[in-house]
């Protein structure tokens, strides 16, 4: 492109006004004093800490909750998904192709619909109000979408290089583990991205399937004081800017390989 | 041994927590129960004929629509004008791109404490403006008046998933080939014919997944709702999921809200499931050719 016509950043430039407006104020409001708080377009007059120190005590324990329900359910979904698409990428005639249009029946089920009995459940699992139950459902629910990111990125891979793979005496397992798996980095990173996000974000099963600090994540924590009626903006705004660090930092770094990862799944 | 041994572990997941929990809500719909004591009365089509006839699930039903009409239209919209926007070679691209994205990233609880920051009638960011620039006449009680509360969160929704929207479309335009629209404009084709007729057509992998993605969002709308105002002032933002919710777990009413839920997953399913059939057939396709 050679000439640059104005209009593009002119609405581009609005855009980001309008976009980073609610995230610079929550940031200000997060280090502002009680008296100043009411002044929504001014600096802060001095950087006030406290409201970060009394949101760390409310939800610090729960941070650390949301860390440790996170890490492993994003592996663990990921397994999941990446073991069901293998065989749907590669399995040929009706069973394969029945089982996949079965488990992408599974995206179309708002969670809501199996909350009840999920309460149930999990209650009689003994896992209600633990981490490991919060593995087991965030698992158990990215299946469906896993599987169907997984078998598309796989779709991009050469059915030939699955052929030569089977004559040079390559085994099945074999395939999936040494060729496959290094061959779908991006895929797997941007799914993992998505992962995090969902898992880290979720607010209706941490709501259902925990009601103590011992597994309860910063979400529900946060909506917990959100909630109450004498609300303190302060240490609220530093709370939510807490909650949101995790993964906007796992975009930020990854966002290359997420970008790419969107371009083989979505893109074909 | 075969691969497809691979698949009992995400089978059994499947039926332990899709199959059981939906047949179970089902049966549960056809019952009076509050959750805890051991007799389940039998009602039958009652809980049904009961929501059938109620003001309150109506407005649910429709404000569910109403999401479903704005998930499809406002950040798929927005998101494509953004990416063609960045797609024609413009400065600090990287810039914009992050900028855009990063909404996204935020969990639906900071969207929501955000927000009712944003929308606080005396002193939020929007009245403040408002009351700046001369315009304080505009301002609104926006989350605490019924008949705009539900417009109120849509715009918090549009600043969050907006990004999304942006990115798989950016994504898309990259990935049509530059020969395509060279060849255009060597025959003579407007920018808007360009984008309509070529560039619009060729974005069609980008276009399905984002509005598919959105309509199953439409359906699960939740977390921001109840996060932000509960269903709240006097039910007037409550869609079928958060009025679910508040009768399950609020009123100890769990076959009322297993009807609730029934109903979600019918419209949900009469909605959505052809676009899942296209999906999978379009899978299917791009193996045999």
């Amino acid at each position: 492109m050679t000439r640059t016509p104005i209009l593009p950043y002119i609405i581009a430039i609005f855009m980001v006004v309008l976009f980073m407006a609610p995230l610079v104020v929550a940031a200000m409001t997060s280090l502002k004093s009680p008296s100043e708080l009411t002044q929504v377009l001014h600096l802060p007059t001095e950087l006030y800490f406290e409201n970060y120190v009394r949101a760390w005590q409310q939800m610090g324990r729960t941070f650390i909750n949301s860390l440790l329900i996170t890490g492993p359910a994003v592996l663990f979904s990921i397994l999941v998904g990446t073991m069901a698409a293998y065989p749907l990428a590669y399995m040929r005639g009706r069973g394969g192709k029945l089982v996949y249009f079965l488990l992408l029946t599974g995206m179309l089920v708002p969670f809501q619909i199996v909350q009840i009995p999920l309460f149930l459940i999990i209650r009689w699992l003994g896992l209600y109000d633990t981490i490991p139950g919060m593995w087991l459902v965030h698992t158990a629910y990215a299946v469906p979408f896993c599987t169907f990111f997984m078998r598309n990125f796989f779709a991009t891979v050469p059915q030939s290089m699955y052929e030569a793979a089977l004559i040079d005496g390559c085994s099945k397992f074999g395939f999936l583990w040494r060729l496959l798996i290094p061959a779908s980095t991006a895929g797997l990173s941007a799914l993992a991205i998505i992962q995090s996000r969902y898992i880290w974000n979720d607010l209706l099963f941490a709501i259902t399937l925990t009601n103590s600090d011992q597994a309860r994540p910063a979400t529900a924590a946060i909506a917990g004081f959100a909630s109450g009626l004498q609300v303190e903006y302060g240490p609220l705004m530093a709370a939510t800017l807490i909650s949101v660090v995790p993964v906007m930092l796992a975009f930020l770094l990854f966002q290359k390989a997420f970008v790419r990862g969107l371009l083989g799944g979505a893109g074909k | 041994m075969g691969h497809w041994i691979y698949l009992i572990v995400p089978i059994c997941l499947y039926l332990m927590f899709f199959v059981v929990p939906i047949v179970w809500t089902f049966w549960l719909s056809l019952h009076s129960w509050n959750g805890i004591s051991r007799d389940m009365k039998w009602v039958g089509g009652g809980n049904f004929m009961t929501l059938f006839l109620q003001p309150r699930f109506h407005h649910a039903v429709v404000n569910n629509i109403a999401w479903l009409i704005f998930y499809l239209l406002a950040p798929s919209g927005l998101g494509l004008l953004l990416a063609v926007i960045l797609d024609r070679g413009i400065r600090f691209e990287g810039f914009f791109r992050i900028v855009f994205f990063l909404p996204f990233t935020v969990p639906a609880v900071a969207v929501a404490a955000i927000w009712r920051w944003m929308y606080e009638p005396t002193n939020g960011l929007i009245t403040t403006v408002l009351n700046t620039v001369g315009l304080g006449g505009w301002a609104q009680n926006w989350l605490g008046d019924p008949n705009i509360v539900t417009f109120s969160l849509m715009g918090s929704v549009l600043w969050w998933t907006t990004g999304f929207a942006f990115l798989v479309f950016f994504a898309g335009l990259r990935n049509i080939p530059v020969e395509c629209i060279e060849a255009a404009q060597i025959e003579g084709a407007t920018p808007w014919q360009i984008f309509w007729r070529v560039t619009f057509p060729l974005l069609w992998p980008s276009t399905i997944i984002v509005l598919g993605l959105a309509a199953i969002d439409a359906m699960r709308v939740f977390d921001i709702i109840w996060a932000t105002t509960m269903g709240g002032p006097a039910y007037a933002s409550e869609v079928m999921a958060t009025q679910m919710y508040e009768i399950a777990f609020g009123r100890l009413e769990m076959g009322r809200a297993s009807a609730i839920a029934v109903y979600l997953l019918v419209i949900a399913g009469v909605l959505i499931m052809p676009y899942i059939t296209y999906m999978s057939r379009r899978v299917a396709d791009s193996e045999d050719s």
